[in-house]
């Protein structure tokens, strides 16, 4: 935090409550387009849905595309919002403090926007219940086996475990919402937000116990859902996808694009906001440092991947890596390796990662990196399979890149309405940081 | 007639006197209001009694860990004909994932349970006292419940002596709040 002595209690509230509720003209335009996109979005959904599946871009074999690529690229996005606010908790990381609620916002939305995937990939909606493995009246059988169950725990999990966390740290400063706020109906819509919370001696005792709690279970989460989320492709026997080393390597790249994520929503907010005093360089230089050394064991896991394609001997499996790089896909290869393990090496410049431009361009382009290498691994592996007469050339339709886009737009119509009816920097962590007043200070100054 | 006393402290290190001084009295039906956790409060009263939130969550983990681990089984074994030949009906190692997920998931939601009991939630029959906009903002606050006679006025004298910036009481069947004391 900038200048610490400077920060009191009752300024951390003005500031951070401050921007609630008024939207600007520039907020108002922002969300108006965002809503257009997502209009636009929900359009090509219920043209797939009227027409049937033939419309997206599907190309047999290849039944996984755009969808389960946009799937797995957001939840990569919902990882570094619980890496932030579970693991630097239990680590104690300080820069922590002014970053996670945005970013925990962030891994609800991302989230929010993944669990839509497997809604628009299973075409019929409204079977969809079907994913979910309840008792077995109707005969479905779910096997227990199998990773994509795996994964509809793992996402449920995740998603309930992260909403709970967000929210109950959100309650002691929706509070404090309620509190600063003269409008009787805000006031008690907050109260009843905040369950009538008082900030009792007993309230935060039992709160901090539990919030420990909560941190701790978290941070297996962090590891375990996109290890899970891996073992969708490892556990199959299609060439590219079979292998060991894409727990780990998924789990870095979720924190690399997570990271990037947050870099690229709040430099922009931080700056609106004018929220200097909670956020500033040396929270984003930390977040961009993450960034670096997550993209390292990213970038270590591709020439991995590579050479143990190459010195398993294999044909099917080398066969692959080989297309990937110079075969029909080969745009999307170095758009990957571009993005995600070139252009983010000028973050070992000092100059370029304390510097608000040099931070977002870049985390933007990491975005749209991790975004590529998804569909480097599904969409490649699937098309260039063992039987070369099943080789296809999937393109994605424009029903595809809609709705992926729609995606977008909801994720960040969630965002723009977080950031102004909820205070999106963490209010009382931040007094955690601040030193307490003391008596003695009054008496030093007098 | 007995009266709420309200005490407003603008320091910490004052608030954590008046605590040490009114259990050296022998108060005990009191609350303290803050806008932050602070441990300097919590050790004042509770002297590092851990809170019982974490039986909660081992319950919940217990709980979610084994009714994962079961459902799944049982699944398995009612539908054996779904088995790949020679493989285990019940085979640990996916399994495990369920049991994981099942195990957090249920905790979590244990310690949310836990949150909702012990901090008796939705807390909407606190004393009106309680109910300053202050004390999520930058101030701390002390308040004694049902005082009577001495009692009271040991209580604003307290207060007072141990540096709050106002005191105030009010009785029960009166709702307005006299001001007793503020410091210039």
């Amino acid at each position: 935090m900038q200048n610490e002595n400077a920060v009191t209690y009752g300024l951390v509230n003005k500031e951070v409550i401050e921007p609630l509720f008024k939207p600007s003209l520039a907020w108002a335009a922002i969300f108006a387009v965002d809503l257009l996109i997502l209009a636009f979005g929900v359009y090509c959904w219920s043209y797939q849905l009227e027409w049937g599946m033939g419309v997206a871009g599907y190309t047999p074999p290849v039944f996984w595309g755009v969808y389960i690529t946009t799937f797995v690229f957001w939840v990569g996005i919902g990882h570094a919002g619980t890496l932030i606010s579970a693991i630097l908790y239990l680590f104690r990381a300080r820069f922590r403090t002014g970053v996670y609620r945005a970013a925990e916002a962030m891994t609800i939305f991302a989230v929010l926007s993944a669990g839509l995937f497997p809604n628009i990939h299973v075409g019929r909606l409204w079977y969809v219940y079907f994913l979910f493995p309840y008792p077995n009246q109707r005969l479905l059988w779910p096997n227990f086996k199998s990773p994509l169950v795996w994964d509809v725990f793992a996402i449920s999990t995740y998603l309930t475990i992260s909403s709970v966390f967000f929210f109950v740290g959100l309650i002691p400063d929706i509070a404090a919402v309620r509190d600063s706020n003269r409008n009787p109906i805000i006031k008690k819509v907050y109260n009843m937000l905040c369950f009538g919370w008082r900030g009792t001696d007993t309230q935060w005792r039992h709160y901090m116990a539990a919030y420990g709690f909560f941190a701790a279970l978290c941070t297996p989460l962090v590891v375990s859902v996109h290890s899970v989320v891996s073992w969708d492709f490892a556990m199959a026997q299609t060439a590219g996808w079979h292998s060991t080393i894409f727990p780990p390597y998924f789990v870095a790249g979720a924190i690399f694009s997570g990271c990037a994520m947050v870099i690229t929503l709040l430099v922009p907010i931080t700056k609106i906001f004018k929220w200097e005093n909670y956020l500033n360089i040396l929270h984003f230089e930390a977040m961009a440092k993450l960034c670096l050394l997550t993209g390292f064991i990213l970038t270590y896991s591709y020439i991995i991947e590579h050479f143990i394609g190459w010195y398993s001997d294999n044909p099917y499996e080398w066969g692959i890596f080989v297309d990937r790089a110079t075969g029909q896909y080969d745009w999307i290869f170095f758009m990957m390796v571009a993005c995600n393990c070139v252009i983010p090496l000028v973050w070992w410049f000092k100059k370029v990662r304390t510097n608000l431009w040099g931070l977002w361009l870049v985390s933007i382009v990491i975005n749209i990196g991790m975004w590529f290498e998804r569909y480097n691994i599904i969409a490649s592996s699937l098309a260039h399979q063992f039987d070369p007469g099943a080789w296809v050339l999937y393109v994605p339709s424009w029903v595809e890149i809609g709705i992926m886009v729609g995606s977008f737009a909801w994720f960040f119509m969630w965002f723009l309405l977080f950031v102004k009816l909820m205070p999106a920097i963490a209010i009382a962590e931040i007094k955690e940081m601040i030193k307490p007043p003391l008596s003695t200070d009054t008496e030093e100054a007098a | 007639m007995s009266s709420h006393v309200k005490g407003v402290f603008n320091h910490l290190d004052s608030l954590i006197t008046a605590i040490d001084r009114l259990r050296k009295a022998d108060f005990d039906d009191y609350t303290v209001l803050s806008p932050l956790p602070r441990h300097e409060i919590e050790e004042a009263i509770y002297d590092n009694e851990p809170s019982p939130v974490r039986w909660w969550t081992l319950t919940g983990a217990l709980v979610g860990g084994t009714g994962g681990f079961t459902l799944a089984s049982l699944t398995s074994a009612v539908w054996p004909m779904a088995l790949p030949a020679g493989k285990p009906m019940i085979s640990i190692p996916p399994f495990v994932v369920i049991t994981f997920e099942s195990t957090v998931l249920i905790a979590g939601l244990a310690t949310l349970a836990a949150i909702i009991y012990h901090c008796r939630l939705p807390a909407m029959d606190l004393p009106i006292e309680c109910e300053d906009p202050r004390y999520s903002s930058d101030r701390f606050g002390l308040v004694f419940h049902d005082l009577e006679g001495a009692r009271k006025e040991e209580a604003i004298k307290l207060l007072h002596d141990s540096g709050a910036e106002e005191v105030s009481c009010a009785d029960d069947e009166d709702d307005a709040t006299e001001l007793v004391h503020e410091e210039a």
